[in-house]
């Protein structure tokens, strides 16, 4: 079922990276038009899931990529549609089709652990799916940021001169994306550990992953690596002024660490993650 | 009917004639007036920009309206036909056509693809449309003009990128710092070019523009001159700098000014807000190696240049994508005169139909005197339905036909089936002036 809204992700990434080259206004209508479409058969595909399953599928990795994956298409569109600036698509789709790609071809229903309940555990996760989309357009944003200043530094207003929005709002953009995204990790992190406490004393007493959920986990530690860097980066943009290329370039060092933590992390390495 | 372009423009005649031939000095519509007065037209547009002088015609006979029409350039404008001759051009049918389609898209212009040429091709058809003066041959080839002017402005990037230096110098300012309301410029020097940019800034939406020159008297006075402006004395360089987003250097000094030191010790109080310096002085205001640093856009008046050098070259390369825009237009223009060759073989059947009927109710009339009034009108009315009704089918087809041979092959082929020849030299050319398109429709 994943596999709908993965070739509307496609068709849209296609016909996005078509409106960048040529800019023709109907070619941008019909991207953002297949990429609504894919959206609203994501949602489709995560509803019947969720009324399978009786919750929302976010525990197993594989459906919590998915729901990324909708969460960003939704938070991109939300972009589009309040600044009207569609050049930034043609850097999301190729992230969005990339891991849809992964529940299209890893189907299957997820099976919830006993352990994984109460609303805690559902804040948790839906946070962190959410400041990640949030990490994810910033270092959208910041790759183009880098892509506009240099070709105005280097007095060659070329491609991306003709087709970007100004610096100074790439920038605001970059630093709004990842002030939300900085809330919703912090936030994701500190239930995640209140959640893991109780689990510990109570009905996760017994399950080998909530006794390894600590510091020493490369899920829980490279998380925590993840909000030391936009913390600095929110710092030093206000106190020292590292604003612009500074910040974008932490912006999408940062997104590698989220992406890093998200995919090979959660499939291959943590002890404590892997529902 | 056919189409005419009579003209001179910025390609064929110099300057000096172009002022003199200029219609829209002594009054478009006087001249659409005076044109009319001759008679040798029946349609007419005058499109007059300091660049071109066009007169678009449907006329009967293209030989004759030509020559008048060069007579008429000449008269008007107190200018001997001798002297305008050699620098007229004259185009006809979807040549014609082309022409004025590329010249709403610009592609005639001094600065191709530049903007205002399209609203003043708009405006010329509008002042004729108020004096009278465009039929349907010409309401068509200009509204299909305005279409070939809209495609290409969206569809190529012909009229994209600044081609003047301060335009450049805006459009790089917008790149940095998206709206340009609410942002400040700082002016070095209150020579001319310094006032001159700093007064394109103000028009472009610049709020805050702040005067420095060495003598505090000039910059009061360029400040004055620019209106809304401060003038600040050269000890405030720095805090200037500070507050500014944007420095436009023009000073006459032999030195720079601004080294990269003192521009990295501004910098840092700004946190890294962006900087962007144009230097427009020659020799330089300021240090090369100020570019260096992060948050510093350092353009002098030689970057600028070279943007719009590279602008008007990736004109160049739209030219073809705009042309194909033009070609297709002037396809479907040329289908559409092109059917209109059927008009007077359709004139002369309807005359034919009519001369008919009324040839029928001359004889009955005796019959009909009969008749009381009111019935006699009756069988008028069923008679000219009944005659409308006929014609409907075969003055659609003949309408709907786009190629010439087809065209040809159906009048033809009617001539011969009605003897419309016959009936041609019996009216004479009394009533070519009839429209048939325009004509109601039987209920």
């Amino acid at each position: 079922m994943n596999f709908v809204p993965l070739l509307l992700y496609a068709a849209a990434l296609v016909a996005y990276a078509w409106h960048f080259g040529q800019r023709s206004a109907v070619v941008g209508r019909t991207a953002t038009t297949l990429l609504v479409a894919g959206a609203l058969a994501h949602t489709f595909v995560i509803g019947m899931q969720t009324m399978e399953i009786g919750h929302v599928p976010v525990a197993g990795a594989t459906s919590a990529i998915s729901t990324f994956v909708w969460l960003l298409a939704l938070a991109y569109l939300y972009t589009e549609m309040t600044t009207d600036e569609r050049a930034m698509g043609v850097f999301i789709l190729p992230l969005l089709v990339a891991l849809q790609a992964i529940p299209a071809f890893r189907p299957g229903v997820e099976d919830r652990a006993a352990v994984l309940q109460g609303p805690l555990f559902g804040v948790h996760v839906s946070s962190l799916l959410f400041a990640y989309a949030s990490f994810a357009l910033a270092c959208v944003i910041g790759i183009t940021y880098v892509l506009l200043f240099k070709e105005i530094k280097a007095k060659h207003l070329g491609f991306f001169y003709a087709r970007l929005p100004s610096l100074q709002v790439l920038d605001r953009m970059n630093q709004r994306a990842i002030v939300i995204g900085w809330v919703f990790l912090t936030l994701g992190i500190v239930v995640g550990a209140v959640w893991a406490a109780q689990a510990r004393g109570g009905y996760g007493a017994g399950d080998p992953r909530v006794q390894a959920m600590s510091l020493q986990d490369p899920k829980i530690f490279v998380a925590l690596v993840c909000w030391s860097v936009y913390s600095f980066e929110l710092f030093a943009a206000r106190a020292i002024g590292w604003g612009g290329r500074r910040a974008a370039y932490l912006s999408a060092l940062g997104f590698g660490i989220v992406l890093l933590n998200f995919v090979p992390i959660s499939y291959f390495l943590t002890r404590s993650h892997n529902f | 009917m056919d189409l005419l372009l009579v003209g001179i423009s910025h390609r064929t005649a110099p300057v000096d004639l172009r002022e003199r031939v200029d219609f829209s000095g002594r009054g478009v519509p006087d001249a659409l007036r005076a044109l009319a007065a001759r008679g040798s037209t029946r349609e007419a547009v005058i499109v007059s920009t300091c660049n071109r002088a066009e007169i678009y015609v449907a006329c009967d006979e293209a030989a004759r309206s030509r020559m008048d029409l060069e007579q008429f350039i000449g008269e008007f404008n107190g200018v001997a036909t001798g002297e305008i001759a050699p620098h007229v051009y004259e185009l006809d049918g979807t040549e014609a056509a082309r022409h004025l389609f590329r010249v709403a898209a610009g592609l005639d212009s001094l600065v191709v693809g530049e903007p205002q040429i399209l609203g003043q091709v708009k405006e010329a058809h509008s002042a004729a449309a108020d004096a009278q003066t465009v039929g349907p041959v010409l309401n068509r080839v200009f509204h299909s003009s305005f279409a070939v002017g809209k495609r290409v402005r969206t569809e190529t990037g012909l009229g994209a990128g600044a081609v003047s230096v301060s335009y450049a110098a805006v459009a790089l300012a917008r790149k940095i710092f998206g709206a340009l309301e609410g942002h400040s410029v700082l002016v070095i020097g209150a020579g001319e070019m310094g006032k001159l940019t700093a007064l394109h800034m103000k028009s472009q939406g610049v709020q805050h523009v702040t005067i420095v020159s060495r003598t505090m008297a000039h910059a009061a006075r360029t400040a004055e001159a620019i209106g809304g402006a401060n003038a600040a004395p050269w000890d405030d360089l720095d805090a200037a700098l500070g507050s500014s987003d944007i420095v436009i250097t023009a000073t006459g000094a032999s030195a720079p000014i601004l080294t990269k030191a003192r521009v990295e010790a501004v910098m840092r109080p700004r946190r890294n807000r962006p900087l962007f310096v144009i230097d427009i002085a020659l020799p330089r205001d300021v240090e090369a190696a100020a570019g260096e640093i992060e948050q510093v856009f350092l353009y002098n008046i030689d970057d600028l240049q070279a943007t719009v050098r590279e602008n008007l070259a990736r004109r160049a390369s739209e030219v073809s994508r705009a042309e194909a825009i033009v070609a297709e237009e002037v396809e479907k223009f040329g289908a559409w005169l092109r059917s209109r060759g059927a008009i007077p073989t359709v004139v002369a059947l309807r005359q034919r139909f009519e001369a008919i009927r009324r040839a029928e109710l001359d004889r009955l009339d005796f019959k009909l005197s009969a008749l009381p009034p009111d019935a006699r009108a009756r069988v008028d009315e069923i008679t000219h339905l009944i005659v409308e009704k006929l014609l409907l089918t075969p003055t659609e087809q003949l309408k709907s036909v786009t190629d010439a041979d087809t065209v040809g092959a159906y009048s033809e082929a009617l001539t011969r089936l009605f003897g419309l020849d016959d009936q041609e030299k019996a009216d004479g050319e009394r009533d070519r002036r009839i429209e048939p398109f325009a004509r109601k429709r039987p209920r």
